[in-house]
């Protein structure tokens, strides 16, 4: 049991390790020059030397990432129980949602900024647009595949429809809103970055890790541009973390994907 | 006009949207206190007769009267035993058991005292806190039941509550079923394939042959409540077994 816990943690590092020393071998071996491959060292040397303006940076995403999501999941759980109230309302507007979706970012953005302005409000929109659509989708479907049996319980019980959507459809959908949530949460750090490259100003002097971006690229600051992915992958990892927390919280008592079965 | 009786069906025909005739013409009268079984080969209609029972669906031709109402306005005086537990996962045991009083309104000290009791009564005490995933079958239907009986219904309609379960199980839960009635009475309607369940439940036990659902025979089983359960090993209770036995071979008979 121990040795394999062990495992689980030297085989990444192990390959990881390979995966560096080979970075440094094609480096030295084709001769690259930094301002193309920068060296894990140096990427991890530029993060340190530039950590005051990525921290701030990172803030300013973290900021824009985390309304964006709420957005996301709150319109998206509104929507979703509106289009599961009845087939005819889904039916009347689930097209336009799915064109809504159709439409890339890239195209969105600048019509964001002409309406909301270079900045934050924008940013948010864009995360908003990346992320509502999986919450929309899964949330409407649990909204929808409602246990018949347990429906024809209720109706025995004579229940009013706001006691069948509050003791049974909401209950019922939660896995479902859940995973909706959990791809809303994995794309909006990555929807606040491509909407700070889109969208984003440095007008406080403090811009997002997407404008940095393009910031870093411009100066061919080579390691500082990788550094700023690494921000991106531990801010990654962060939403991420959060939100399979809260699918724990919620489902771990009760539902089948998280019962252990002794 | 002396007490009528509790339920009437009258001349009920059942088809789904076009399809061909799932129960033909079904005449059955049944009295306050007694034990319906309906048994008969699959495709019979005899799940059917209970959903229409229930008012959860509605007959093609004739009509049924639950005592002076439409099956829809007398749902209150019934509850319906699904085929599985139909317990709400996410709801523990004590939870799910309250959720008909909780729906129906009752207040709160009410539904705990009530919730406790009928725990108590199918022997889950023990069990109120856990999730019905922690639970065997055998007990995620005992909780089905006393969520069922929680609202003390009149009418009890059971939808082979005991299909899936071992002989042992069953057999117990048919004990208990009859221990529960003699001290929270009710009329059932008992849904079952076997012969020996519903001559141990039962007042009567009707058969039904398939395609179209018909009845066939009405079997009336005399022994006194409370049965003990040596009861199935009493020549008469046998007898009366191999009767039931014949009239559904009788039915089955053209397949």
């Amino acid at each position: 049991m121990k040795s394999t816990r062990l495992m689980a943690w030297l085989q990444p590092a192990i390959t990881g390790l390979a995966l560096i020393g080979l970075w440094y071998a094609v480096k030295a071996g084709f001769k690259i020059p930094t301002f193309v491959l920068p060296s894990p060292g140096e990427i991890a040397q530029a993060a340190w030397d530039e950590r005051g303006p990525l921290l701030s940076a990172a803030m300013v995403t973290v900021r824009g990432a985390l309304l964006g999501f709420f957005a996301a999941v709150s319109v998206g759980f509104l929507l979703a129980m509106a289009l599961g109230f009845s087939p005819r309302i889904k039916a009347s507007f689930y097209p336009y949602i799915l064109i809504l979706q159709m439409m890339p970012v890239t195209i969105l953005a600048p019509v964001f900024v002409l309406w909301l302005g270079q900045g934050l409000p924008s940013i948010v929109a864009i995360t908003f647009m990346i992320g509502f659509f999986p919450v929309v989708a899964n949330t409407t479907m649990g909204f929808v595949s409602v246990d018949r049996n347990l429906r024809e319980l209720f109706l025995m019980c004579k229940a009013t429809r706001a006691q069948e959507v509050r003791y049974l459809r909401i209950p019922g959908a939660m896995p479902y809103f859940l995973t909706g949530m959990k791809i809303a949460g994995t794309l909006a750090p990555i929807g606040a970055i491509v909407g700070d490259f889109l969208a984003g100003s440095a007008e406080n002097g403090v811009g997002g890790i997407g404008f940095m971006t393009i910031a870093y690229f411009s100066q061919l600051k080579t390691p500082a541009l990788f550094a700023t992915g690494l921000v991106a992958c531990v801010m990654g990892f962060l939403f991420v973390g959060g939100v399979n927390w809260l699918h724990w919280r919620l489902l771990h008592s009760w539902h089948d994907s998280m019962v252990k079965k002794e | 006009m002396s007490a009528p009786s509790l339920v009437r069906i009258e001349h009920v025909s059942k088809r789904f949207g076009s399809g061909p005739l799932v129960l033909d013409n079904i005449g059955l009268t049944v009295e306050r206190g007694e034990f319906v079984s309906l048994i008969g080969p699959s495709g019979c209609g005899k799940s059917t007769l209970l959903r229409l029972i229930a008012g959860l669906t509605e007959p093609t031709s004739g009509q049924l009267v639950i005592d002076g109402m439409t099956p829809e306005d007398a749902r209150e005086l019934m509850f319906f035993v699904f085929q599985d537990a139909n317990l709400m996962p996410w709801r523990k045991v004590a939870e799910n058991v309250e959720l008909p009083l909780l729906l129906r309104g009752d207040a709160t000290a009410r539904r705990t005292e009530r919730v406790k009791r009928m725990l108590e009564v199918v022997g889950l005490g023990d069990a109120a806190g856990k999730f019905p995933w922690q639970l065997s079958g055998g007990m995620r239907m005992r909780v089905s039941i006393a969520r069922a009986l929680s609202v003390a219904p009149e009418i009890l309609l059971l939808d082979e509550p005991f299909g899936a379960l071992d002989e042992m199980t069953r057999d117990k839960l048919n004990e208990d079923l009859l221990a529960l009635r003699q001290t929270d009475p009710f009329t059932g309607f008992f849904v079952t394939h076997s012969v020996a369940e519903a001559v141990f439940l039962s007042t009567r036990i009707v058969v039904l042959a398939a395609n179209p659902g018909r009845v066939s025979t009405v079997i009336d089983v005399p022994f006194p409540y409370p049965r003990p359960p040596e009861l199935r090993e009493t020549p008469e209770f046998l007898q009366l077994l191999a009767a039931t036995a014949r009239a559904l071979r009788a039915v089955r008979g053209g397949h």
